[in-house]
């Protein structure tokens, strides 16, 4: 029971999900469409369930983190960190759900996240620079038949798009359009057709209770 | 209740390819037709990189990517989890520690369950522990920020991603590189598959991804399911050829057919 019922319940709220996308009208003997069911019955539910699954993780991570601090390992003040952070990030957020007239609250609450979290990530993000640099340098190194055709055609690729290229040779654009609409184009769309039905079947498993790998199980 | 115009093809298609694979995996279940897979070199390394990890005694990293199990990147991430269950049984054959890192709340209680059951299944429920699978951040760049944090501090052996990637796939892959972690990359989408070809040591590319947990596994209902596949991609080839033959001739009929 412990596995069925949860296949059940995967394959009927995928019908109902499925349907509601694509037919219109009510059900027959009903005058309710399978949209309006999906809207009404199953779409808060899906709320539900991911505010729990919210709840569950949170919990995971303070008690990863409050381990992690009451065992001295290595580095546990990030954890002190994180904690200390995320109580009061949750205690301001409650404040401004409460006091929505309070617009100081929540322009607060806004610079916290535009001046701390937005300029931390653009850091991340700015470290793609030097990592596309060494992985290319990985990639490009001629060690193989393969590998040399990838540097002779990112060699080109970046000739064509630097406006030095085309002044080294004026047909170096027209080259670079011809490796990027035709050879990657042929490969990515028989790369993306093969996804898209592996997508579907796997789908089709989990929908007939086949694929069970989610639940614990392996058969 | 009737179907939405530009849904009518796909519907009646649906059903055909649903009940076509149904049948193959039928065959396959009861032995009518044997099938077997080519080897994919990635897949093979999954237990290499772990025999690794426990003679250098350190963890194996694995992330079943951003993707949710709600909407269209569902089916990558079952397919991640799918490869999650080989890994945790493999890391319970050799005795080594494994470390999941959760970007996705709702991903986190199923993929808890997973690697929870597969110990236990394999008599190593003590390998379990509660910071086995970690939800680390819901935001992107934060999740990412604890991958690679994680990663530097433990140095692990292993670094086995599956599923789902977006921008952060680089960051993720070359942070494992500069560990001298084995990385191991299974994913479909497309715009990061450069990015992991050049920092990891195998990438498992595209269908492959779904392909995964029946070769893993072996399993003959899974194995059917890939046969369709392979019958279904073989459908779909005639279809492109036979349209570009039409449309090159001035018939647009298999065009006015998909669209309805």
């Amino acid at each position: 029971m412990r596995k069925e019922v949860p296949l059940v319940i995967t394959f009927v709220v995928a019908i109902i999900v499925m349907l509601s996308a694509i037919t219109t009208g009510p059900i027959p003997g009903t005058s309710i469409a399978i949209s309006d069911l999906f809207r009404q019955h199953i779409s808060p539910w899906m709320t539900i369930v991911s505010a729990f699954a919210v709840g569950l993780a949170s919990v995971n991570l303070l008690r990863v983190h409050t381990r992690a601090i009451a065992r001295k390992r290595n580095d546990w003040i990030y954890s002190v960190i994180l904690i200390v952070t995320l109580a009061i990030y949750a205690g301001f957020r409650t404040y401004v759900e409460l006091n929505l007239s309070n617009a100081t609250a929540a322009a607060n609450y806004a610079l916290i996240f535009n001046n701390i979290l937005t300029p931390l990530s653009a850091a991340m993000w700015a470290l793609l620079a030097f990592y596309v640099a060494s992985a290319s340098y990985r990639a490009f190194r001629a060690r193989s038949a393969e590998a040399t055709v990838l540097l002779i055609s990112a060699i080109v690729v970046m000739l064509g798009a630097a406006p030095v290229g085309a002044l080294i040779w004026s047909r170096f654009p027209d080259v670079q359009r011809w490796l990027l609409e035709v050879p990657n184009m042929t490969g990515q769309r028989g790369i993306l057709i093969g996804a898209a039905i592996g997508g579907f079947v796997t789908s089709l498993r989990v929908l007939l209770g086949m694929e069970r790998g989610h639940l614990g199980s392996a058969d | 209740m009737k179907l939405v115009a530009g849904n009518i093809f796909g519907f009646w298609m649906f059903l055909v390819v649903a009940i076509f694979t149904l049948v193959l995996i039928n065959y396959s279940k009861s032995g009518k037709i044997n099938i077997t897979l080519r080897k994919i070199a990635g897949l093979e390394a999954i237990e290499e990189s772990i025999g690794r990890a426990t003679e250098m005694g350190k963890p194996i990293h694995f992330s079943p990517g951003l993707g949710d199990i709600i909407g269209a990147t569902a089916a990558e991430t079952f397919a991640a989890l799918e490869v999650l269950s080989y890994v945790t049984r493999m890391s319970a054959k050799y005795n080594a520690e494994l470390v999941v890192t959760i970007r996705q709340p709702n991903v986190f209680p199923l993929a808890q369950e997973s690697v929870k059951q597969q110990y236990m299944a394999a008599g190593k429920s003590d390998m379990f522990k509660e910071d086995t699978v970690r939800f680390l951040s819901n935001q992107q760049v934060a999740y990412t920020t604890g991958v690679v944090g994680f990663m530097h501090r433990e140095k692990v052996a292993a670094n086995i991603m599956a599923g789902l990637y977006m921008g952060e796939a680089l960051l993720l892959a070359e942070a494992g590189a500069q560990i001298g972690a084995i990385q191991v990359a299974i994913t479909a989408s497309m715009t990061q598959l450069p990015f992991f070809v050049a920092a990891c040591d195998y990438t498992i590319i595209g269908e492959e991804l779904f392909a995964a947990g029946a070769y893993l596994s072996q399993d003959r209902i899974k194995l059917g399911g890939i046969a369709a596949q392979d019958y279904i991609k073989l459908a779909v080839m005639a279809t492109a050829v036979a349209g570009a033959l039409l449309m090159s001739s001035g018939s647009n009929f298999l065009n006015r057919l998909l669209v309805k």
